[in-house]
């Protein structure tokens, strides 16, 4: 697939033209500059690309905090009316994390013994646009969880930055569509992007073997060390709510004047209900095996069910913190001590 | 019948409209209820399949849904569920009554292994009201075309009280009947029922099940499952023929709300029957 061209000044007519053939969501400047968030837009009017990541990651816009399975009325309680399509969206300046993480999601809600039909419909309704990473922040360590800050998972189009343009490498054939107007890059361009890739990957330096790690965790989940590394964690659960890869929901039904929805909406592992049997018996009932189970999710049971980790290092979970528990402490931690 | 029922809709989410036929108040106490169901669509109960040990969600528009064990067999023309009120949803549940509709979607999880017990004795240990799925385990296997196919069955099953046991007429029933071992225990008994006193492990233990060409399913609240396994290895049950069936909280039934996980299995689809050997190299978390 050939790379294309995108002026900057040309944003505006590009998004436009987008627009004209489905939903365009994008990073939206709001007042604090550290809180964009994805939402539609029709022009380069409020986009925000100088902020490398949304608080929420783009997961909301795949699995919503909040959405209807199903609308019912309660005096035929049994006849349910399902929720409506939602139209075709292009997803513009998704960081490369972010979009990797919708890989790992596609392992969970696209599993063929158990399709998620309103996930599969958002997916496959939906066509992404990458940014890749130049900069990456203190915070950032994809290249420790099997990512990359140029990374292509998941995307149907790339934009790397090559100064008063973007290389648009397209991914799939969705993405060849989108690039379609554009004017063929050139070898100096496409090498320009490799030595800014190679750059923006030498910034980040933690490098654990999380592997090896992986083993080590199997055996590890009497150790005391949880005691320890959970100690500071107030279980509030902000490091789940904003994590690109964390899936767990709640279901709930809410009913008004007769009529009511079947509601999903994020849940989190970190609080004590998540998992309370209604006789009072709860199997994860303190705040370390909470933490215990969280990471070991991640770095162990997911990875031994489907590969790879369940993290891809955007470092939400660091900057939200507000016990300052940073995940590379932890996995550095685990990594020493565990044998 | 070796492969597990499966949902027959496409949006696993949407639950069946059931109705209500029967209610059964089975306790003294008047908490256990046994629900009768039937498909208010009579095709789908064709297309609805299960063995026992499946689970399915009950729910109720506007209240919510929570999951249970089938308690009836296959073969029975309703599905029944036997809950105890202890949650919102169980509670709401408790006030229904015949004729009423609710939403029902599954079946969900992985049975119990009869297909592989064929020509086997089979050993049910049972403990308070988790008893339900194997009802539906000895209702199944008592069937007169099915009967020929297993060895002895021997049910070991206990509750608190004679008021307590589950679906008293059936155990009378199976009480007269040669081809069944059943004895029943209690913690204390009373005038009107002729169980033996005494802790499920304990009186396992003097029943002594023969473990040669046997299976047992296994089903009960934590504490029991502790006392029961050692008593089942020295009666010489290998990990390998012993069969439990766990609970845990659930949202979704199909492995994705992430909250059933015991290590990395999820008890929705992964059990929630385990042998024994696979438990056992799972973490204590249950």
């Amino acid at each position: 697939m050939t790379p294309r061209l995108l002026a900057k000044k040309d944003l505006g007519r590009f998004i436009a033209a987008l627009a004209k053939e489905a939903e365009v969501w994008a990073p939206v400047k709001s007042t604090d500059r550290e809180n964009c968030r994805f939402g539609p837009v029709t022009g380069a009017e409020g986009i925000c690309l100088d902020c490398l990541q949304t608080r929420l990651p783009v997961k909301e816009l795949f699995l919503p905090q909040r959405e209807i399975l199903f609308r019912f009325k309660s005096d035929s309680p049994a006849r349910v009316k399902p929720v409506s399509d939602i139209p075709a969206r292009v997803v513009f300046g998704v960081r490369p994390c972010d979009a990797a993480a919708l890989e790992l999601f596609d392992r969970v809600f696209l599993d063929p013994a158990g399709d998620d039909p309103y996930y599969r419909h958002r997916r496959e309704r939906t066509a992404l646009i990458g940014v890749a990473c130049d900069d990456p922040g203190t915070a950032c360590f994809c290249t420790a969880v099997g990512g990359d800050p140029h990374g292509t998972a998941a995307l149907d189009l790339l934009l790397e930055d090559i100064g008063d343009r973007w290389l648009c490498r397209p991914l799939t054939e969705k993405g060849e569509r989108l690039a379609a107007a554009r004017g063929p890059a050139g070898k100096d361009d496409c090498a320009e992007t490799e030595r800014r890739a190679a750059a923006a990957r030498e910034q980040m330096t933690f490098a654990p073997d999380l592997a090896q790690l992986a083993e080590k965790l199997a055996g590890a989940f009497d150790h005391e060390i949880w005691e320890e590394l959970a100690r500071p964690c107030v279980n509030c659960g902000v490091c789940t709510y904003l994590c690109p890869t964390c899936h767990c929901f709640d279901v709930t039904d809410e009913e008004r004047h007769g009529r009511g929805a079947r509601i999903r909406a994020w849940d989190s592992c970190q609080f004590s209900l998540f998992t309370r049997h209604a006789s009072g018996h709860n199997p994860r009932p303190t705040g370390t095996t909470r933490l215990r189970n969280r990471t070991l999710h991640k770095f162990r049971y997911f990875p031994h069910t489907h590969g790879p980790l369940l993290c891809v290092g955007c470092g939400r979970c660091i900057i939200h913190c507000p016990a300052g528990i940073d995940l590379r402490e932890t996995l550095e931690t685990l990594t020493a001590t565990l044998r | 019948m070796n492969t597990p029922g499966r949902p027959p809709l496409g949006n696993p989410y949407l639950p069946l409209p059931v109705r209500l036929e029967r209610v059964t108040v089975e306790n003294d106490a008047r908490d256990l209820k046994t629900f009768e169901l039937t498909f208010s669509d009579p095709g789908l109960r064709e297309k609805f399949t299960f063995v026992p040990g499946q689970f399915s969600f009950l729910g109720l528009a506007g209240v919510g849904e929570a999951p249970f064990g089938i308690a009836s067999a296959p073969h029975e023309a309703n599905l029944a569920f036997t809950l105890k009120k202890a949650g919102h949803v169980t509670t709401a549940l408790h006030e229904l009554s015949p004729g009423m509709e609710l939403g029902l979607r599954g079946p969900y999880g992985n049975p119990y292994p009869l297909h592989t017990a064929r020509g086997r004795n089979i050993v049910i240990v049972s403990g308070g009201f988790s008893f339900t799925t194997l009802r539906s385990v000895i209702v199944h296997l008592m069937r007169p075309d099915r009967r020929g196919d297993y060895g002895r069955i021997t049910v070991v099953y206990g509750a608190r009280s004679p008021g307590e046991l589950l679906y008293k007429d059936e155990l009378r029933a199976w009480e007269a009947l040669p081809d069944i071992d059943l004895t029943l225990c209690v913690d204390r008994a009373d005038g009107d029922w002729p169980a033996t006193e005494g802790l499920v492990p304990n009186v396992l233990r003097e029943v002594a099940p023969s473990a040669k060409n046997a299976v047992a399913l296994v089903c009960g609240p934590p504490v029991m499952l502790r006392f029961t396994h050692p008593v089942l290895e020295e009666l010489g049950f290998s990990p390998d023929d012993v069969y439990l069936s766990l609970e845990n909280r659930m949202k979704c039934g199909i492995g994705k709300c992430g909250r059933c996980n015991i290590g990395e299995v999820y008890v929705c689809k992964d059990g929630p029957v385990f042998s024994y050997r696979r438990l056992r190299e799972l973490p204590g978390e249950n």
